[in-house]
């Protein structure tokens, strides 16, 4: 029944209960999309790793990012497939090079060399044509969303990467990294454009059998190879996620928007739920007057915070996901894992109740006495 | 049965104490309408006050029936309140955003606890008795002052009470108004045997008061019952 009391408070001060919902809004909206960018830049970080496919990845020693490892010999691999666990191991070459677009421009790429036929590590997802054209040693592709940056190049179209002649033969659908445009080639072109030595790659992927124990396998893998250069697939994406989050400012920069949004939310829920009560003591008043203690009062407060922050959550959402939607297979990095709308619905009525404590204090200092003349 | 034995009330601004209400016993007895009258800062609000349980005496002792209530904690003079007090204001002070329905309804919703299943009929009884029938379902923005002041009684009333206590129920009212009032307090009093104690300085109540009490400056100067007009004037011997 006093939350009966509250919702008809809340329905009746239109004004101040709009006030509430717009902080409690603001907040689900503008930590949601500052998050989904942040998860969205923490997918591209560790994009190569994440869909690689494989279960563990041989660098060299002391890696603190996937994107900076120093050439390995490729005869880890063998040692590696000598392994009764062990499904499969690839090489993998990564290297910068300067892409030639049409007009005689260069773009700065990312490019990632796979082995044929497997391709291991290599693209994942088509926008047009598919893995088959990758198996040709010219062949590279290019992402759907670089394509205007890169000059607008088609599926068969000729161009220069690092001064070697490759056609493009796919377009890829969201291969996005960390570092800029991603080209998927071969391990032989991506050789000849980075110059490396022969039989030295940045990294070998190794896929384990469905039946054997990963983490044992992990371990075997490190008893024959130098300890410090076998990673779990999940292991290597997590140091990649906190070496880009911690060196690069993003953590401190999304960090503080964050914080910014919290705030912003939770003055304007203070102030709109302190006015609201301010214009409500004379009815707190008489509600003690009549036999309400502290507790009945703050409880009346509580429920109004928390119907507020209900509706403001629910709308907060729908107003996200129209976002998400809006830039889902744009440019604009955004994701939200499954476990972040509860905790942020959960935090915003938490933050709701934080901003209501003011209001709160008040209320439950009405005096009874203060209703007589 | 209220009883008051030598009860006082000072208040303090931090440097200096000021007695209020000089020691003051009273016995008010059901089916009595008392009326407790005098000039502005006679202490007569003061005294509805800690007889309402919302001001602590500073002094004294006081009883409803053998209970004694004198210093009750803020939540066990909440619950005593509740359900033995009822509240008619200067102003009608219903909760705008309630419907008059809800309003009569509060003291139940108000500690959480489950309406009887009567109750809502006893609502509209409440409602139909003092004229308001109709009103269930509006909003106390759309009812005139008389009326927002009865649908007040009816809120004081809903829990059966054997106390009601009202603070100026008619100074805000038109003399049509007030006279409805008070008719309407008075057949309370008598008909439902309960203590009826009105404070009022507007003289067109005392024709309506079984017994009369006249402050002045904290004291007690006149207490006169319509029975017998036998005046007492009392004199205290602190003043």
């Amino acid at each position: 029944m006093r939350s009966y009391v509250a919702l008809r408070m809340v329905l009746h001060d239109r004004s101040s209960t709009t006030g509430a919902l717009l902080g409690v809004i603001a907040i689900v909206f503008l930590v949601g999309q500052q998050l989904s960018i942040l998860f969205g830049l923490l997918n591209y970080m560790s994009v190569l790793v994440d869909h690689s496919g494989a279960d563990a990845w041989i660098t060299s020693e002391n890696v603190r990012n996937s994107d900076a490892s120093g050439l390995i010999s490729g005869r880890y691999a063998d040692r590696v497939m000598g392994l009764d666990d062990v499904e499969w191991a690839e090489p993998m070459l990564i290297s910068n090079g300067l892409f030639r677009t049409k007009d005689g421009s260069y773009e700065s790429v990312r490019v990632v060399g796979t082995k044929r036929p497997r391709l291991a590590g290599g693209a994942w997802e088509f926008f047009a044509a598919d893995q088959d054209a990758m198996l040709d040693r010219e062949s590279v592709t290019v992402d759907r969303l670089d394509l205007e940056k890169l000059g607008n190049p088609r599926v068969g179209d000729i161009t220069e990467i690092g001064g070697q002649q490759v056609r493009i033969g796919a377009i890829t659908n969201g291969a996005r990294g960390f570092q800029g445009t991603l080209v998927f080639a071969s391990l032989d072109k991506v050789s000849d454009i980075a110059r490396t030595p022969p039989g030295r790659y940045s990294a070998i992927l190794v896929r384990f059998k469905e039946s054997a124990d990963k983490q044992a396998a992990l371990e075997r893998l490190r008893a024959i190879l130098p300890e410090r250069s076998v990673h779990s697939a999940a292991g290597l994406s997590n140091l990649t996620r906190t070496y880009y989050f911690t060196t690069t400012g993003i953590g401190g920069s999304f960090g503080f928007s964050t914080v910014i949004a919290v705030l912003i939310g939770v003055v304007i829920i203070s102030l709109t739920m302190y006015t609201s009560v301010l214009g409500r003591v004379k009815d707190f008043a008489v509600m003690r007057a009549i036999g309400a203690r502290k507790l009945d009062i703050a409880l009346v407060v509580i429920s109004e915070a928390m119907i507020i922050a209900g509706i403001g959550v629910f709308i907060g959402f729908v107003l996200l996901s129209v976002l998400l939607n809006a830039t889902n297979g744009s440019s604009i990095p955004s994701f939200l894992p499954s476990e972040v709308p509860a905790l942020l619905a959960i935090g915003t009525i938490l933050i709701s109740l934080m901003g209501s404590l003011i209001a709160l204090r008040v209320a439950v200092k009405a005096e009874p006495a203060s209703v007589f003349h | 049965m209220l009883l008051l034995k030598n009860i006082a009330k000072d208040f303090s601004d931090g440097r200096e104490k000021r007695r209020v209400l000089f020691p003051t016993s009273l016995e008010c007895r059901a089916g009595e309408l008392t009326v407790l009258s005098g000039p502005s800062g006679s202490g007569k609000t003061t005294l509805l006050s800690i007889i309402g349980l919302v001001l602590t005496p500073s002094e004294g002792q006081m009883f409803i029936d053998d209970l004694e209530v004198t210093a009750l904690s803020d939540v066990e003079a909440a619950t005593i309140r509740l359900k033995r007090y009822g509240f008619v204001f200067q102003q009608a002070m219903l909760v705008e955003g309630l419907t008059i329905l809800d309003n009569v309804m509060l003291s139940f919703a108000i500690q959480g606890e489950k309406p009887p299943a009567d109750s809502f009929e006893k609502a509209s009884a409440l409602l139909k008795t003092l004229g308001l029938e109709g009103t269930a379902q509006m909003q106390p923005r759309l009812l005139s002052g008389g009326m927002k002041q009865r649908a007040s009684i009816a809120r004081a009333l809903i829990k059966d009470p054997p106390i009601l206590l009202c603070d100026e129920p008619t100074s805000a009212l038109d003399a049509e108004s007030g006279q409805v009032v008070m008719e309407t307090l008075k057949r309370i009093a008598i008909e439902e045997n309960r203590v009826v104690i009105v404070v009022s300085h507007d003289a067109r109540v005392f024709p309506f008061a079984d017994r009369l009490i006249q402050l002045e400056s904290g004291i007690i100067t006149s207490d006169t019952r319509e029975s017998n007009q036998e005046e007492k004037e009392i004199i205290h011997a602190s003043h």
